[in-house]
């Protein structure tokens, strides 16, 4: 059965007029355009030749005609995947893309572009003017809706255990906007300071600006943030939702039971923590040293949790204070276990309990406290973890001379962060990596020296490190004042009653469901260390976050799972070319000689200019940077950050192409300088730079200084009739060059012009005319040349042209103030892939092949599907639109 | 029934209400004239401010809605389609710009703005008191075209509109189809024999049932308008009414004769391309010499246009003379050389490659043919590169002119109200987006009637006129809106001005009864042609013409209420 209806692909002027024919002959249309609006380049034009119509005045009443016309559907940010069957019935699959903008809902006032913090290259504008990552494509563009410019995920934000969007409160910085990216950063980490101090920072590992210089200092970024906050009058606290009635129960006061504690009570739940030891925090407390993380900022960050109304009770042991069973009856309606993982692993060798062992975390837990320990000067302290690093950094401080580590593995394998590593190398620590204690030796009980082993690396082990060999023969001994193992920890279950139904791994970790924490007992949840074992801060504090999730949902009785399950993949091939390296901002230490002796913060943090600095050195990697401010000021609620690319099917009988053009690329062409020399743009640049609504509002400025150009020189034939590039006629330069002449001299009218060219190739209706205008009433002076090269004036920037004049058969130079390129127009890159979709021929260059040139002008390689305008082969706008509708023409006796 | 005005104030988000203090704007529109209800919305023509518009429409039963929001290009239908929704007649909604109007220009004179605003929304009050509901006009078309004109761009179109099922009347003033092809041999760019193209189209045409050839047939009147012309044709001293919904004009142009220009008439062996292709129309002609001569008649002050492909067929017919004789010396001097595009630059760097030697020549400095007795046997031509004069002997001289304006041009604009550009072409209504158009609807042009056009575009043109064709034939009736003008009989003087004046053709005389033996005339206005631009009403100086929807009354209104 022939389909009454018709696809047209590509939403130029041709792609317009053709579907706005065949609408009218009464045939349903589908018009698929790929960009965010109709309109195609007529719309980056501002006047047309040879009338000097202004372009959009004419173009705007036809997109609008197209858009409102009962018969067409508009399909904008789409392109076609497939095309089946045969003419007069076809099936057509078309991808819709994500705009993330509602398009019914968006209203097109453009509020939501004001704090978009992302600036990119505008390439409506032919790439002279910038624009936002959410944006209209131009100003009168049909549908008006806006569009969110999201390549993806940024690494950094799919590399974060806590998915904070990283890329969008490095934008913010990058803008001063300190409070806002601070915000950002609470949604998904309720304790950046302590964050900006000691994360693993897994951002920074996979961050794009590394491919160039170095990765963006992503965490002292976060730092500065938080603690620009925590140092204010008024810290930022967050919206507490409706208050509830519903009591739930933390056990242990360390990240994860914070995070949790944190967003449930942003979610309006009162909460309590219950911590067993004397201050809170957990392992930030008891586990890194004060020189790392400081008492204080743990403390002010807790206490903007107190402020959101959670209670913190210390000292309390669950268990044998007060047990679960007791919490229950008391009212509280789910719990969440976060006890951690303080108790130290056993080396498991000789003389482990020898006077002068001391077990890594409880030595760091006593310190911490502020109890004494006395220690000699050799001290080694066996692990390659950051608790290991702390460790020997911590005897340092007390005063130990010689503290050192051991370390099974090689340097390249150690867990420890590499700026532990290399303060711990400033503060003059030797690690001895490939060693391994395999007996402690002591004199009166009490240590005397460590027997170790050499060793090698042989093929990589389950946890993808090379494992260690021992090395046959090679004992040797080290004399030691005292040995500190620190080679991971364990969790103490004791919290834990009858009443309980949960369950516990082999490995002593809690059993849970990975996805929401539940435990075996549906009311208890249970993250951080406690179900991973040891494992990172941020970890820990996401483990928090996904159990607040499932409590609410547990408490008003929602399922637990749906919608949770995500994948984080992160965008690929990012574009790094054009990047000037810059250097990482250094991140301010106190100088290693004073930090030996005390335990003062050893990094200081940036100031707000480095800070402003290194935000800028971000690439944008997703383009959009997921800061969601777009989505905060739109009124009209239209901004959907999960909106995922839609397919749809018609069936249609024809098919229409009038996919345009493209503008080809003239950097290869250096001779002419374009890239090079500032002062010389391509025609399109300066369409956009002479038209109104463009980059500068239609004033004509020197790209080098802004002055206003007195001379302009046009060269034709840039990339055309040039058997190196285009072999063809591009159409339309010479008129377009003459009409950009013109309205350059309406412009300013003191300005002059001189076209270079070949054939004056003025064939059209009313173009001699226009030429002789050109030439008259505004002095356009046109020279029979193909220019050799641009050459620069160093001292004022103008562009000089050396040509040979055919007239006198002389080589000159002559200086302009602007030189403008008339670049050749080539088939759209798109061209190609659709062509494979359809099965239609393309010709040596890429545009359609039409294979009866003569007799069906309008005909592509199959039948029932018919090309018009550019795609086929250059032309201007009248021959476009006379071809789009010979070519409705063609579609209508298809389905007639 | 009483007036009973709705004011719906949009903010626009902040592109309004940023600027004008819209609540204020509302507040002040409640209290004018038969208003009954005023409110702001953030966006009204989001659905949460269009149920509203609708609900008011019920609830306060009103009767006019004003809508003081962006611009009525983009929004308007929107409106007035939410207005008939709701039961209203379309015609009774008014819409007020303080978007392009006010906010947008006065951005940083926040009072002055709303100040201006309340001067904007009253005068939309005072004009929508004032509105009446009309009807949408709607008008038969017949499903036929005539196509006038049996050349490649006529047959083109006539075999479209037939297999997409529509009745065509082909007018051909000659006993053949084909058009000005008759006399070309070869085509360009594929150099093949004119027949294999046109004979299909010309066998198709004759065989189509859908398709009434007319030969010789001569074009004496056309009356009507979109949907019913009638179009009386003397065919063999009968004459014939055809009664047709759309017309196609496509009667082409001829080859521009050189009388006395380059001694041509003068000398035997100097001739147009196309005198060439009659005389040898097998193409091996045994010239061994042969010099062409472009832009004669073209782009000179009598003829200023480029004939477009001039440069193509004297390539064609050159390539065409070293095809037969590869040691024949061609040679084609030119101004420009008009190779546009892909598939004419490959075919001038052919030529070049087969040996067709190309010479510039300046306008200032125009080739002269030598001969005597007769005959040509040189031309002197000066040589921009070489910077001196060359002689090139000549068995034959072929002048390349342009395609010139057919003689009928006059009398069928005459007759059809259609109009001529100064070269003596048709003019199309737009240039750019409406090229195969006149102003007048149901009207159509392709061809070289309209300007030079190759064969593939004549072709697509024929094609493109068509498509226009069938809009309205394929609706069967055309729906145009109610906002046109009307003469009050009584007090139109007869004397003719908005006749002249309307680009339409809408307006037409008519007999106006005085007495009852007396008749006089008075213009009367086809509402079905009228566009209502309004030309007419200002023109008119007995003030005989309104238009509906902005009557001097309506218009008055809304300037007292600016003035007040």
């Amino acid at each position: 059965m022939t389909q009454k209806a018709a696809l047209v692909i590509g939403g130029g002027i041709a792609g317009m007029q053709a579907s706005i024919d065949l609408a009218n002959m009464g045939i349903k249309v589908y018009l698929v355009e790929k960009k965010p609006s109709i309109g195609g380049r007529m719309a980056q034009l501002d006047k047309t030749f040879p009338t000097n119509d202004c372009a959009m005045c004419i173009l705007a009443p036809k997109m609008i005609e197209c858009a409102n016309h009962e018969n067409v559907e508009l399909l904008t940010y789409s392109e076609l995947a497939e095309l089946t069957g045969s003419a007069g019935d076809f099936t057509a699959r078309i991808i819709r893309k994500a705009r993330f903008i509602d398009e019914e809902r968006c209203v097109g006032c453009g509020e939501c572009i004001e704090g978009c913090p992302i600036t990119v290259t505008d390439e409506f504008n032919a790439g002279l003017g910038k624009r936002k990552a959410v944006y209209k494509y131009f100003p009168q563009a049909v549908p008006s809706t806006f569009a969110i410019d999201r390549r993806g995920t940024a690494p950094c934000k799919a590399a974060c255990p806590a998915h904070i969007s990283v890329q969008g409160y490095v934008a913010l910085v990058a803008q001063g906007r300190f409070q806002e990216a601070l915000k950002l950063i609470k949604e998904e980490n309720p304790l950046p300071a302590i964050c900006g101090r000691v994360c693993h920072h897994p951002c920074e590992s996979v961050c794009t600006r590394g491919q160039v210089d170095e990765p963006v200092a992503i965490d002292f970024i976060k730092r500065f943030v938080a603690d620009l906050d925590l140092n204010s009058e008024t810290r930022y606290l967050p919206q507490i939702k409706e208050e509830k009635e519903e009591k739930i129960a933390v056990v242990g006061g360390g990240p994860a039971g914070l995070s949790c504690a944190y967003y449930l009570a942003r979610d309006g739940y009162p909460v309590t923590i219950f911590e067993k030891l004397p201050i809170t925090g957990g392992m930030l407390s008891v586990g890194i040293p004060e020189y790392r993380l400081p008492k204080e900022t743990i403390n002010a960050e807790i206490q903007v949790i107190r402020d959101m109304g959670v209670e913190i009770r210390t000292g309390v042991n669950m268990g044998t204070d007060i047990t679960i069973a007791q919490l229950r009856d008391q009212g509280y309606r789910a719990f969440f276990l976060a006890i951690g993982a303080h108790e130290c692993k056993r080396l498991h060798i000789e003389g482990e309990d020898l006077e002068g062992v001391y077990p890594g975390v409880d030595f760091l837990r006593e310190v911490n406290l502020g109890k004494e320990v006395a220690l000699g000067d050799r001290i080694a302290v066996i692990g390659g973890g950051n608790v290991a690093m702390d460790t020997v950094r911590t005897a340092r401080r007390l005063g130990a001379a010689a503290p050192f580590i051991v370390y099974r593995r090689s340097l390249e394998e150690m867990p420890a962060n590499e700026e532990e590593i290399e303060e711990c190398r400033e503060e003059g620590i030797p690690i001895y990596p490939l060693t391994h204690p395999t007996r402690i030796i002591g004199e009166n009980n009490r240590v005397k020296a460590v027997e170790c082993l050499r060793m090698r690396l042989g093929e990589p082990d389950e946890s993808g490190r090379r494992r260690p060999i021992p090395i046959e023969g090679s004992q040797f001994v080290m004399e030691v004042d005292g040995v500190i193992p620190a080679i991971g920890q364990e969790s103490d279950w004791s919290c834990l009653g009858p009443e309980c139904a949960c369950t516990l791994s082999g490995w002593g970790t809690m059993n849970v469901d990975p996805l929401t924490l539940q435990t075996d007992d549906p009311d208890i949840f249970a993250g951080g260390d406690a179900v991973t074992g040891p494992k990172t801060v941020i970890e820990a504090i996401e483990a928090g976050k996904q159990a607040a999730v499932s409590i609410d949902r547990f408490i008003r009785g929602v399922d637990l799972r749906e919608g949770r399950a995500k994948t984080w993949e992160p965008v690929k091939n990012i574009p790094t070319a054009g990047h000037v390296p810059v250097s990482r901002t250094p991140m301010p230490r106190l100088a290693p000689e004073i930090r030996v002796n005390s335990f003062r913060e050893v990094q200081l943090g940036f100031s707000e200019e480095q800070a402003v600095a290194e935000a800028g050195r971000c690439i944008s990697c997703g383009i959009c940077s997921e800061c969601y401010t777009c989505a905060q000021a739109c009124k009209a609620q239209a901004v959907d950050f999960d909106q995922k690319d839609r397919e749809i099917t018609v069936n249609v009988g024809a098919v229409v192409l009038a996919t345009g053009f493209d503008l080809y690329n003239v950097a290869p062409l250096m001779e002419y300088g374009w890239g090079r020399i500032k002062n010389v743009l391509t025609a399109m640049q300066f369409e956009r730079m002479i038209c109104a609504s463009g980059p500068t509002t239609g004033h004509l400025k020197r790209p080098s200084d802004g002055k206003e150009p007195r001379r302009l020189g046009f060269i034709q034939c840039v990339g055309s009739r040039d058997v190196r590039h285009m072999k063809y006629c591009s159409a339309v330069c010479c008129m377009h060059a003459t009409k950009e002449a013109i309205l350059a001299r309406e412009h300013c009218p003191e300005l002059t012009s001189t076209i270079f060219y070949m054939d004056m190739r003025a064939v059209g209706k009313g173009f001699q005319e226009y030429v002789r205008r050109a030439k008259g009433q505004y002095q356009v002076e046109y020279i029979r040349a193909r220019p050799g090269k641009v050459t620069v004036n160093e001292e004022n920037q103008n562009p000089v042209i050396h040509y040979e004049d055919t007239v006198n058969r002389e080589f000159r130079a002559r200086e302009f103030d602007m030189v403008i390129l008339s670049q050749a127009l080539i088939p759209t890159e798109s061209n190609i892939s659709i062509a494979e979709k359809l099965g239609v021929a393309l010709d040596e260059f890429g545009f359609f092949a039409i294979p009866e040139e003569l007799a069906n002008p309008f005909g592509t390689s199959r039948e029932g599907v018919f090309g018009c305008g550019f795609c086929q082969s250059p032309m201007d706008v009248p021959d476009s639109v006379i071809r789009a509708s010979a070519a409705a023409s063609k579609a209508a006796e298809v389905l007639a | 029934m009483s007036v009973r005005i709705g004011v719906f104030v949009c903010h626009c988000g902040t592109n309004i209400g940023g600027t004008v203090h819209v609540p204020e704007v509302v507040a002040y529109a409640a209290t004018l004239p038969d208003v009954v209800h005023a409110e702001g919305n953030l966006y009204t023509c989001s659905e949460d401010g269009l149920s509203s518009i609708r609900n008011q429409i019920k609830e306060h039963r009103l009767n006019r809605v004003v809508v003081a929001s962006c611009t009525p290009r983009t929004h308007e239908p929107l409106f007035k389609k939410n207005c008939e929704l709701a039961g209203l007649n379309k015609y009774l909604f008014e819409f007020v710009n303080l978007r392009e109007h006010c906010a947008w220009v006065h951005m940083n004179q926040q009072e002055d703005a709303t100040e201006k605003a309340k001067d904007l929304v009253r005068m939309g009050v005072a004009k929508a008191s004032l509105l009446t509901p009309e009807e949408d006009l709607s008008t038969e078309v017949l499903p036929s075209s005539l196509v006038i004109g049996g050349g490649i761009s006529g047959l083109s179109a006539a075999l479209t509109l037939a297999h997409q099922g529509y009745h065509v009347e082909l007018l051909e003033k000659s006993d053949r189809l084909g058009g000005l092809l008759k006399d070309v041999n070869r085509v360009f760019p594929t150099n093949t024999p004119t027949a294999d193209l046109i004979t299909p189209l010309i066998d198709s045409a004759l065989q189509h049932p859908n398709i009434a050839v007319h030969f010789k047939a001569e074009l004496v009147e056309i009356k009507g308008f979109i949907g019913n012309f009638t179009a009386s044709v003397k065919v063999n001293n009968e004459t014939l009414d055809l009664n047709t919904g759309t017309i196609i004009v496509a009667i082409g142009a001829v080859e521009f004769k050189p009388d006395g220009m380059f001694e041509y008439g003068r000398f035997a062996n100097v001739m147009t391309q196309l005198d060439f292709e009659k005389r040898y129309p097998s193409g091996c002609t045994g010239l061994k010499r042969v010099v062409m001569v472009n832009c004669v008649g073209a782009r000179i002050d009598d003829t200023p246009y480029c004939g477009r492909f001039c440069c193509i067929t004297a390539m064609k017919n050159a390539t065409l003379l070293k095809e037969a004789d590869p040691e024949a010396e061609v040679t084609v001097l030119h101004r420009d050389i008009m190779a546009f595009g892909k598939v004419f630059e490959a075919y001038y760097q052919k030529a070049l490659r087969m040996g067709v030697r190309f010479i510039r020549y300046s306008a200032d400095r125009p080739p002269e043919i030598i001969g005597s007795r007769g005959r040509a046997g040189s031309v002197r031509i000066y040589h921009e590169l070489m910077g001196r004069d060359l002689e090139l002997d000549a068995d034959a001289v072929i002048l390349t002119t342009p395609l010139v304006p057919a003689g009928d041009n006059e009398a069928l604009s005459r007759m059809m109200k259609i109009p001529i550009g100064n070269e003596g072409f048709f003019m199309e209504a737009h240039q750019k987006l409406r090229p195969v158009e006149f102003p007048a609807d149901g009207i159509y042009i392709a061809g070289c009637a309209r300007f030079p056009a190759e064969i593939a575009e004549c072709i697509a043109q024929g094609y493109a006129a068509a498509a226009k064709a069938a809009a309205p034939m394929s609706r069967g009736r055309v729906v145009t809106e109610a906002l046109v003008s009307e003469v009050n009989p009584l007090l139109c003087s007869g004397c003719g001005r908005c006749l002249g004046i309307c680009p339409f053709g809408a307006i037409d005389w008519t007999e106006l009864r005085v007495g009852p033996e007396r008749t006089r005339q008075v213009a009367a206005v086809n509402p079905t042609e009228c566009k209502g631009c309004g030309l007419c009403a200002a023109s008119c100086l007995s003030g005989a013409i309104q238009i509906k929807g902005f009557t001097d009354e309506e218009i008055l209104a809304m300037v007292n209420a600016a003035a007040g």
